[in-house]
């Protein structure tokens, strides 16, 4: 990151991208870390993103194995599909069901299965959505367009640093003569979070 | 934090800077090479003052909770972070 654009820095004017300069700067030059550990660390993470999700969940809708074993398994299984989830947290994954909706939230801070499907997308870390999740997920669903019939349980998972949580959503309707990929489309991020759900609009 | 009142959730999602990239990248290779680990790391963003903690963005957290690790466990120290983003500061400003 040496050769990084002063005038982008100078935008930004965080004194705390100064800071970060600066620790790195430091941790080179001791040798805590080196400069091929830092940019490793910055290209795992553009490779990850809610495709991988998506490519986890639609290979479940087509193939009722790999789905027993994503439920059980969730590492696991992301490695069958070639998806490296480098990352000593736990990586579990919740079925959403016609009785059982899941939302995830990070009460806490923003822990979120980062190793699969990237950075936490902003919302997620906010402080309303970790304050509201927990005590009124319907409401926070129906700012997402999104509102579980009154006899779905709603059940909400807070993360952990220890355990991260993707939804399994359902598979839409309509949607049996679409291939694995064509399903994979259909699955946003906010699908795997829960504030949302896939939708099909139909051929 | 989780159960408290609040307003709506703002979805829009801003782009993520260079050195918020490189603040992700260095505090999770400090996890991976064993120095910190992420609990440590949210027990030092959540003794950040409470204002601190509501003010400052996401990354710029990150950043404090690192820097104040780091300080703890003496591998570095405040005065020549403090140092040495001056410099930085003054490059970025400068000419």
């Amino acid at each position: 990151m040496s050769d990084h654009h002063p005038h982008e820095e100078a935008a930004t004017m965080s004194p705390y991208a100064a800071r970060i300069r600066a620790i790195e700067a430091l941790l080179l030059e001791r040798g805590i870390l080196t400069e091929p550990e830092v940019q490793d660390r910055i290209s795992y993470m553009e490779s990850r993103s809610p495709a991988n999700g998506a490519k986890l969940v639609a290979r479940a809708w087509v193939d009722e194995d790999f789905k027993e074993r994503l439920l059980s398994d969730g590492k696991a299984a992301a490695s069958e599909l070639g998806i490296d989830p480098t990352h000593p947290a736990e990586f579990v994954v919740v079925e959403n069901t016609p009785e059982v909706h899941n939302l995830i939230v990070c009460t806490l801070c923003s822990c979120y299965p980062r190793a699969i499907l990237g950075r936490p997308p902003d919302w997620y870390k906010s402080f309303n959505y970790r304050s509201r999740a927990v005590r009124e997920p319907r409401a926070v669903m129906r700012e997402f367009g999104f509102e579980p019939s009154e006899d779905v349980e709603v059940i909400v998972h807070d993360s952990t640093a220890d355990v991260r949580y993707m939804v399994l959503p359902m598979r839409p309707e309509g949607t049996e003569n679409l291939s694995e990929e064509e399903l994979a489309e259909l699955v946003t991020r906010d699908s795997l979070v829960g504030v949302s759900v896939p939708r099909y609009a139909g051929s | 934090m989780g159960g408290s009142p609040g307003g709506p959730v703002d979805k829009n999602q801003h782009e993520v800077e260079d050195w918020e990239r490189l603040a992700d990248a260095i505090t999770t290779a400090l996890d991976g090479k064993g120095i910190k680990t992420t609990d440590e790391h949210r027990r030092a963003q959540e003794s950040l003052p409470p204002e601190e903690y509501r003010s400052l963005s996401y990354y710029e957290r990150w950043v404090a909770a690192t820097e104040k690790l780091l300080v703890e466990k003496g591998i570095l120290t405040t005065e020549e972070i403090d140092e040495r983003s001056d410099e930085i500061l003054r490059r970025w400003g400068g000419s």
